[in-house]
């Protein structure tokens, strides 16, 4: 279809009236334009600084509540235009056309701009899949109707249309009908790579809903009580059925089905687990505005910028670094030592039928509170404990995500499929799965026994940075040096959310206990307050002045704490932040909500370390927050 | 890896000049200013040494390999077709980028075309295949200190052999043994580096195990071994 129109241009004498028939509405733009546009010479290259400049001037002359959203143009325009010229050899004009006009592009753009400046030629492109990426997508524009409406008929008054057929071929205009977003509604929505998000690749319904429970009974455990009880009497106590979570029979419409993906089942071990963490949770402490949690933090001394990774088991009971050097590194938390299995000789004389036969197999002599793994070949840029402490991964610089034993302290098994640097991992809730995401741009789903991954994510422009499981495992959050974070449905690899509005690459990522929200942190220090199932961004949260490295909810919900590389550690109040969003239809089919400028109101603390990033958080069983960090000298 | 920098670099190294004992050689100014463009401010005097190391080699490769081209063709000079051949064949050799775009999407879409395996219930670890695994190493690390007796008492310097780049300083806080009788010195291995390094797959022990006939099995330190037992 596009080759068609080429011949119909060149056919028909040039005037203004030759587009009547070729003007297709903007949304139905084919995709195969983008094969054919590397070879399309947009019109003269040296008249290219004098489309630009008219564009410029139009914009800039325009009434003021249109000037925000039409100047959303000028830099996914002065980027194509500038490509264009690059990749068609241009060097002399392309220089000249960005010496002119990048100074007059949006801040938040700096980076790009300072990548592009070093493409001068051709070959350069070639190698940089990011732009080259950058120059084969259509660049996603939310505009309202009115403002279109004028920019369509400005561009196709003029004899010259150079402009629109560099518009319709590299711009994807998403209109809206509303009101024309003011400029601070318009900045806090963009900045990624590939523009904002069409509002269809957020419309698919997304289970956000928790899994069921099981239930079973919390046991009577007499033990347990007599060592709180200070009169040392045995209280009588009724088996009380589990009711937390599971209060009506009815499915949650919001909830996936139970086996919509396959799970491990519960094994023993799994459920003492549960009943230790219901236990823990009569006795969690309720935070609020009120209540702000402790902060224990725990400082990675003489580590020398070499900390990379940190991550702490659920129950709080063991801490592992990922270095820069290699290693990873194992220590317990708890005066409970790491033990690891005895060797086959010793585990033969054992008696096994042994009551405490799990006792026995342990091996006492060499029990210590670190134990040291070696594998890797590169430094370790996430780690991720399994949800029941048996195993733990880490992934690398040297293209390998490692499954270690916890209980042999020994690599098991070393995933290759990434060639490249795999930024993070993370193992799923329920085991078995994990998620990992790198250099190569895509994320992939491996389970523990397949030495394949079973599901690739592909779709970003740049490294994939961060990767996490929502908390039913149906979904896995990335986030990347496109400043954009996606939503990925487990079951079939589809992209079911984009949400865009960071200015830097996303380093940290946190769902909400509750499974319906999604918090985000980049290098520009905002927090990003996403609602899941609309497709919205609800919050932001400003106050940091450095990388936000390390996000995560409180048990219920109510706080959250972010880490950043600042040296503070700063809590929000979280649910202030979510009530009161008014997500109707009638919002919602805009694609984006009023932000109130609450940052200040939900602030609940600011707790500044001495010289300490914070790298990781974690809200303890019982809403302790334990921070980590590695004490940096300068 | 962008050649852009490189290639105004070779465009702006003139014949060489002496330089004023008191600023840096031209070179050398020119890679700051490369610095400074590309946005990083902070940086180790040494890395633009490293800058300029790497720059003398990739260039000197290039043209080595242009001279060949173009010895080849049988042209008298190198010309500017032949750069640009020999840095594109480079190129595809050493500074690999990740997969395209559309080659990504496709092997996404065959890879989630495929239903997510069921798991079997009940199935111990679940690992892959054995030869997919890990688990069957052919070496083991050792410690140094089996040798001590001699010398008991004294602290072994802890070496870190395998690879590592010891960037972290050890940092004993001089753990003296608890006897200086004591053979294998239990220090707390938090507060020093690792003590187990050697990697025992060819050394050949002075206690030669008498019933090893087989001069090509490997030789394997005799004490706790387990094999041997």
């Amino acid at each position: 279809m596009r080759g068609r129109r080429v011949a119909v241009k060149s056919c028909l004498p040039r005037s203004g009236a030759s587009w009547v028939g070729g003007g297709v509405a903007v949304e139905d733009q084919p995709d195969v334009s983008a094969v054919l546009s590397a070879y399309n010479q947009q019109g003269d290259p040296t008249l290219y600084e004098e489309y630009y400049s008219g564009l410029k001037h139009f914009i800039e002359c325009s009434l003021d509540c249109h000037r925000a959203e039409l100047s959303q143009l000028f830099y996914p325009l002065f980027v194509h235009m500038y490509l264009e010229l690059v990749y068609n050899q241009h060097e002399s004009e392309a220089k000249s056309f960005f010496e002119r006009f990048h100074g007059d592009q949006e801040c938040y753009y700096q980076d790009d701009l300072r990548v592009l400046s070093s493409l001068t030629k051709k070959e350069h492109m070639k190698g940089n899949e990011t732009m080259l990426d950058f120059r084969t997508s259509k660049f996603v524009l939310r505009i309202s109707r009115d403002s279109y409406q004028l920019l369509k008929r400005h561009l196709q008054e003029k004899q010259n249309n150079q402009i629109w057929n560099i518009v319709q071929e590299h711009l994807y205009i998403d209109i809206f009908d509303g009101m024309p977003r003011s400029k601070q509604q318009i900045d806090a929505m963009v900045g990624s790579l590939a523009g904002e998000a069409k509002r269809e690749a957020n419309k698919a319904k997304v289970f956000f809903g928790l899994l069921k429970e099981p239930e079973f009974d919390v046991p009577l455990d007499d033990e347990d009580e007599e060592g709180e009880n200070e009169e040392g009497k045995p209280k009588k106590k009724k088996p009380k059925k589990d009711s937390g979570g599971s209060k009506s029979k009815k499915q949650d419409p919001n909830a996936p089905p139970q086996n919509r993906i396959p799970l491990p089942e519960l094994k023993d071990s799994d459920k003492l687990d549960k009943v230790m963490n219901m236990k823990e949770a009569a006795r969690r402490v309720r935070l609020g505005p009120e209540c702000l949690p402790s902060i224990c933090f725990y400082t990675f001394l003489n580590a020398y910028q070499g900390l990379t990774a940190v991550d702490i088991t659920d129950d709080s009971s063991m801490i592992v670094g990922g270095f820069a050097d290699s290693t990873v590194r194992v220590w317990s938390v708890t005066p409970k030592k790491l033990r690891s299995v005895k060797t086959a000789a010793d585990l033969s004389l054992i008696d096994k039928e042994s009551d405490d036969v799990l006792e026995r197999i342990m091996d006492e002599k060499t029990a210590s509170e670190l134990k040291i793994l070696y594998g890797h070949s590169g430094p370790v840029y996430g780690t991720s404990f399994s949800p029941d402490r048996n195993y733990l991964l880490s992934c690398s610089e040297d293209g390998t995500v490692r499954l270690w034993s916890l209980q042999t302290f020994t690599c098991l098994v070393g995933y290759k499929g990434h060639n490249y640097p795999v930024w993070d991992t993370q193992f799923s809730p329920y085991g078995y799965y994990f998620v990992s995401g790198g250099h190569d741009r895509v994320a992939r789903l491996w389970a523990t026994d397949h030495y394949q991954p079973l599901r690739i994510f592909a779709g970003h422009l740049a490294d994939v940075t961060c990767t996490r499981f929502h908390p039913n495992s149906n979904y896995i959050a990335t986030g990347s040096a496109d400043r954009t974070v996606r939503l990925w449905d487990v079951l079939n690899g589809n992209c079911v959310r984009i949400f865009t509005g960071h200015k830097g690459p996303i380093h940290s990522l946190a769902f909400s206990p509750n499974g319906r929200f999604l918090a985000t942190g980049a290098t520009d220090g905002r927090v990003l307050l996403w609602d899941i199932g609309h497709g919205l961004m609800v919050g932001e949260l400003k106050g940091h002045t450095d990388t936000v490295y390390a996000l995560r909810f409180s048990r219920d919900g109510e706080i959250l704490a972010s880490g950043s590389m600042d040296n503070t550690v700063r809590l929000w109040d979280a649910v202030k932040a979510f009530e009161d969003l008014e997500t109707d239809d009638f919002t919602t089919a805009t694609g984006h909500i009023n932000l109130p400028e609450n940052s200040q109101d939900l602030l609940l603390g600011t707790y500044m370390t001495k010289s300490t990033p914070v790298v990781h958080l974690h809200f303890t069983r019982r809403n302790l927050l334990l921070a980590a960090g590695a004490y940096s000298s300068q | 890896m962008t050649g852009s920098g490189l290639s105004e670099e070779a465009e702006a190294m003139e014949p060489a000049k002496m330089a004023s004992p008191k600023s840096a050689p031209k070179d050398a100014q020119v890679m700051a200013q490369i610095l400074k463009d590309m946005g990083i401010t902070e940086y180790e005097p040494r890395v633009i040494n490293q800058m300029l190391e790497f720059t003398y080699r990739y260039v000197t490769t290039i043209l080595e390999d242009a001279k060949i081209y173009s010895s080849h063709a049988k042209k008298s000079n190198v010309d500017a077709d032949d750069v640009r051949l020999a840095i594109q064949c480079r190129t595809d050799q050493s500074f690999t980028s990740p997969p395209p775009r559309d080659f990504l999407l496709d092997i996404a879409r065959q890879k989630n075309q495929t239903p997510l395996p069921l798991i079997k219930p009940y199935s111990g670890p679940r690992l892959p295949p054995d030869r997919y695994c890990l688990t069957a190493p052919n070496y083991r690390l050792k410690s140094l200190q089996k040798k001590v007796s001699s010398s008991a008492g004294r602290i072994t310097v802890p070496r870190l052999s395998v690879g590592a780049v010891s960037s972290r300083p050890s940092t004993p806080t001089l753990a003296t043994p608890t006897t200086p009788t004591v053979q294998n010195v239990l220090i707390n291995p938090s507060l020093i580096g690792p003590k187990n390094i050697l990697i025992t797959t060819n050394m050949v022990s002075s206690q030669n195990p008498p019933n090893d006939s087989n001069p090509l099995k490997r030789k394997h330190e005799d004490d706790d071994d387990y094999d041997n037992l």
